[in-house]
């Protein structure tokens, strides 16, 4: 069963006067619980891709479904709620919310999801972050975190809703080499355990060991897959 | 909610700077806005005070027939139609549990005519009940010389505002007979033309009435005096007993109804004798001869019969009046009172009307009212600066953390999240500040009241709307303020939260 299909698609942004097509027709499956790295050089679509799946972007045509649901033609609010409650993002500068703990970080998503009881909230957050050990820094706020130790707290609170995907662009490209190497130890520990699909984009070729599947782009289309 | 609060405050905190800048301009809003608003409601219920406890009454009984409710301040004058029928009137007032206590007045303008053959000066004349008005309003008048006239006798009472008005226009220089020196009283203008003034102790007033002819009558300055408070206003108003008064504008005085004899114009002209009658027919003589009141007033015209004997005071109240002063019991509306007195009115077919003070004494009357307006305007003013500047503010904040308000988007927060955590922040400064400087005005009204700043200076007594300045924060004030104070937040906020709302998630990724 493939949990993101994508059919024909595209996206062109308008650059002044010029458009520029960022992806050229891209025809894409990944199956459930795969971890999937995007390779290609910058520039190549990777970004645009990500966030076209991750309903970030829209696509100027073509079909993009997730878990059979198609994304193309959802509102403004059915994005937002597909984020929330579907999808999970890890981004390259660890965008944490800086007037929050590390613990309240990693509860935010479940507060907008208003599903859980206060007190489930605090546990799942908590048990995340002993997970990607930080259990010792609960009460910590961002700016008092290393860059490695805030990674793992966008990846806590990436998973902590028990999304079916996590999208992470670039996720070690502002670590050193040996914390990036355990971001993708733990990312792939995650996806062994919790079944998630994970999506990574990159163009360090150190890091594709850590994937069980390798899509190559290059000039807004599949080169290899 | 918790949450977006939880946000607030934080976001508060981590933005001091920006913070306090828009905290300080709600708290020097609100606490000019709380002290303005606590200084005019101050100043109208001084004027209530003043004015309707002092001069007016808090509403005025006008005769149906009377169009115009400004009966007091009229443009030039204009006459207030007649009122009779006032025991009627009386018995009804004193059935009523609206009112406490109730004066009918005569109003009318009459000119002081110059004996000297110099210009004559209009003055305003209140006809009273000496007795009565010293009931109604008691404590009202500061007797400068002399004082009030003997019960049932003829006499006239001169503010100092009208005394001044003569002396400019006239060179008359009006005084009792029982006043000190020559230049007693005098202020430093008239002491500098002590040569030219002429001193005179009685009064020749003509009076005008519809039937186009006029009436004299001499009278003793009893006494000078000043109003209490906003003499500047006031001050000129003379007043004289409810008899000289009708005779003076020609209405039926109480001594003829009761002798079966002719109103004040007609018996005037049955008065004159031979020499009188020619002149006034001849026209060169006019206006004719005074008649005279007062007993020991000096006879400087022609001799005329005897002034009509006092009336007994039940049947002096079946003579003409223009208006009845009411005083309405502690705590009741005038709006209110006038509109329920009016009903009650009909019901007993009594053709009156009763308006308020307010209206009764026309621009003068809404002052406090204009005051407030121009006030709001400035507040209003000051609001729209500060909305500018908050608005400023919050565009710079939310243009700062479009990156913090994508994440939280692509995250899965809606636009209506971003929204409440702006409104929250701002609505949390404004309920601190806001409330702090609501706080603070209604402190230092507090403190301006417990001082209690006394003058006698006229412009500031219109200010302080008597000769306290005591201003007062009612509760309609308070939530003035506070509804002020929430909609400036709602303007302020608006575009700062419309911006907002438009960050999407892609600005989280293209600002990385």
């Amino acid at each position: 069963m493939d949990i993101i299909a994508i059919k024909v698609l595209t996206k062109d942004y308008a650059l002044g006067n010029t458009t520029v097509q960022a992806l050229r027709g891209i025809d894409l499956a990944i199956a459930k619980g795969d971890l999937v790295s995007i390779m290609g050089p910058s520039g190549s679509g990777k970004t645009t891709l990500l966030n076209v799946i991750g309903c970030i972007d829209t696509a100027t045509s073509g079909s993009v479904r997730i878990s059979g649901r198609e994304m193309t033609s959802l509102s403004d609010r059915q994005t937002t709620d597909m984020r929330l409650h579907t999808l999970g993002f890890i981004f390259q500068t660890f965008n944490l919310i800086p007037v929050l703990t590390t613990l309240e970080n990693v509860e935010f998503p479940l507060q907008l999801q208003k599903r859980l009881a206060r007190k489930e909230i605090r546990k799942r957050a908590e048990g995340f972050l002993h997970d990607v050990g930080l259990g010792q820094y609960l009460r910590h706020r961002p700016s008092e975190l290393s860059g490695g130790q805030r990674q793992r707290v966008a990846i806590a609170r990436a998973l902590v809703t028990h999304p079916q995907i996590v999208l992470a662009d670039e996720p070690t490209a502002n670590l050193d080499s040996a914390t990036g190497a355990t971001i993708l130890e733990l990312m792939k520990e995650m996806n062994a355990r919790e079944q998630t699909t994970f999506l990574f984009s990159t163009h360090d070729q150190n890091i594709l060991r850590y994937a069980r599947t390798v899509i190559t782009i290059k000039d807004g289309l599949i080169a290899s897959a | 909610m918790g949450l977006i609060f939880k946000l607030a405050f934080r976001n508060i905190r981590r933005h001091r700077g920006q913070s306090l800048v828009i905290g300080a301009i709600l708290f020097l809003g609100s606490l000019m806005m709380t002290m303005g608003n606590g200084v005019v409601s101050g100043m109208e219920r001084g004027l209530r005070r003043t004015v309707a406890h002092g001069f007016t009454g808090d509403l005025v009984v006008l005769p149906k027939g009377q169009l115009s409710d400004n009966v007091f301040m009229e443009m030039m004058g204009r006459a207030v139609e007649p009122l009779y029928g006032y025991p009627a009137l009386k018995a009804a007032l004193d059935s009523n549990p609206l009112v406490t206590a109730h004066l009918p007045i005569g109003k009318g303008t009459v000119m002081v005519i110059n004996e000297d053959d110099g210009p004559s000066v209009f003055l305003y004349l209140i006809g009273v009940d000496f007795a009565r008005y010293a009931e109604v309003f008691p404590d009202n008048l500061r007797m400068l010389e002399g004082g009030l006239p003997r019960a049932g006798a003829a006499g006239l009472l001169l503010p100092t505002g009208a005394r001044k008005d003569i002396q400019r226009q006239a060179n008359l220089w009006f005084r009792t007979r029982q006043a000190g020196p020559d230049t007693a009283g005098m202020d430093d203008d008239a002491r500098l033309h002590t040569a030219d003034l002429s001193r005179k102790t009685d009064m020749v007033l003509m009076g005008f009435n519809d039937g186009n002819t006029a009436t004299d009558v001499r009278l003793p300055v009893d006494g000078i005096f000043r109003y209490r408070a906003l003499n500047s206003i006031f001050g000129s108003f003379a007043l004289t007993d409810i008899e000289s008064f009708r005779r003076c504008t020609g209405y039926f005085t109480d001594a003829e109804r009761s002798q079966g004899r002719l109103s004040g114009k007609d018996s005037v002209l049955l008065a004159l004798d031979e020499k009188g009658m020619d002149a006034l027919l001849g026209g060169d003589a006019m206006p004719p001869e005074p008649i005279v009141l007062a007993e020991a007033a000096p006879v400087t015209a022609t001799p005329v019969p005897a002034a009509p004997a006092a009336a007994p005071e039940a049947a002096l109240e079946s003579g003409a009046y223009n208006m009845v002063l009411l005083i309405l019991r502690d705590g009741v509306v005038p709006d209110k009172a006038a509109k329920a007195l009016n009903a009650y009115f009909a019901e007993r077919n009594l053709a009156v009307r009763a308006v308020t003070w307010q209206k009764a004494l026309g621009p003068i009357g809404s002052m406090a009212i204009l005051i407030k307006a121009a006030l709001t305007l400035f507040v209003t003013f000051l609001f729209v600066v500060a909305i500018i500047i908050i608005v400023n503010t919050l565009t710079m904040a939310a243009l700062e953390r479009t990156p913090e308000l994508g994440m939280m988007r692509a995250i899965g927060a809606r636009k209506g999240f971003i929204a409440r955590m702006f409104l929250a922040e701002t609505t949390v400064l404004s309920a601190l500040f806001g409330g702090l400087g609501i706080g603070a005005g209604a402190a230092g009204i507090l403190v301006i009241e417990a001082i209690r700043l006394t003058s006698d200076n006229d412009m500031l007594q219109l200010a302080f709307g008597g000769d306290t300045f005591r201003p007062v924060l009612v509760s309609g004030d308070f939530l003035l303020a506070v509804a002020q104070l929430a909609l400036v937040t709602l303007f302020a906020v608006a575009y700062p939260v419309m911006l907002a709302r438009k960050v999407s998630a892609l600005d989280a990724v293209y600002r990385e």
